[in-house]
């Protein structure tokens, strides 16, 4: 294992407990957004290719915009309250 | 030589932790809330004792892929295939900006940015130890302790005229 790929799992790991242990529901997005760098970091660093890039960037890209339409969502669920 | 590589990836974290931080606040990403999602966010922050700007900051990099993801995806795709993958990143996270209802300059802006700046530096950091280093960065903001980042990131907000 190299010593870029351990940095980066150990974040990831941090993060996925974070996430269990925070309470409120916006600020899991933003332990949440960190996760996805890291694991769109870890998807090109394991898949050594131009398609790995492509692919760690869709993942990327797409995260945002789930996570775009439940903060949205949060939001709207507030109003309803 | 792992202390040599640590201290790299620290090195190349502090420069993409500049990078991303001074193009988003330049773009006014601390001034108001891009999309719906990021003010729940600012206005959450804000509840817990941070500075509020410094919570649309972190919402908008929550809701839509900007210089951060600029940052990463650039240096994903310059340590795959060189310079070109720094220009088809740029490319596709201005679409992705699009997808988000985002005008998209701080995103296409960092990702260029990032792409000289480790075309200069390749010959003494190489692109991978910017990988981790931008994933070190968005941790000092989004992971570590929001309360401080938020007020950090309103100062810097504060300093370059953009929120008050």
């Amino acid at each position: 294992m190299d010593i870029v790929e351990i940095i980066i799992g150990v974040i990831a790991l941090l993060m996925a407990i974070r996430i269990f242990l925070t309470r409120s529901r916006a600020r899991k997005l933003l332990y949440l957004c960190c996760l996805s760098f890291c694991i769109s970091a870890l998807i090109a660093l394991y898949v050594d290719s131009p398609m790995g890039g492509i692919v760690a960037i869709t993942y990327f890209v797409c995260s945002t915009l789930s996570s775009n339409a439940i903060a949205y969502t949060i939001e709207q669920a507030k109003d309803i309250e | 030589m792992e202390i040599v590589e640590i201290i790299k990836v620290v090195v190349a974290g502090i420069i993409c932790w500049l990078n991303f931080v001074l193009i988003d606040t330049y773009f006014g990403l601390p001034e108001k809330p891009g999309v719906l999602g990021a003010k729940t966010i600012g206005e959450k922050i804000r509840d817990i004792g941070g500075n509020i700007h410094g919570g649309y900051f972190m919402g908008n990099i929550v809701c839509s892929p900007d210089a951060s993801a600029g940052t990463l995806l650039a240096s994903i795709m310059s340590y795959l295939m060189g310079v070109e993958g720094g220009l088809i990143a740029a490319l596709l996270v201005w679409i992705g900006n699009r997808l988000c209802a985002d005008p998209g300059y701080a995103g296409t802006i960092g990702a260029l940015t990032i792409t000289a700046i480790i075309y200069l530096l390749s010959p003494i950091i190489e692109a991978k130890y910017f990988i981790a280093g931008m994933v070190l960065a968005i941790f000092t903001i989004q992971g570590f302790e929001h309360k401080y980042a938020s007020i950090l990131l309103g100062k810097i907000a504060k300093k370059m005229n953009r929120g008050e």
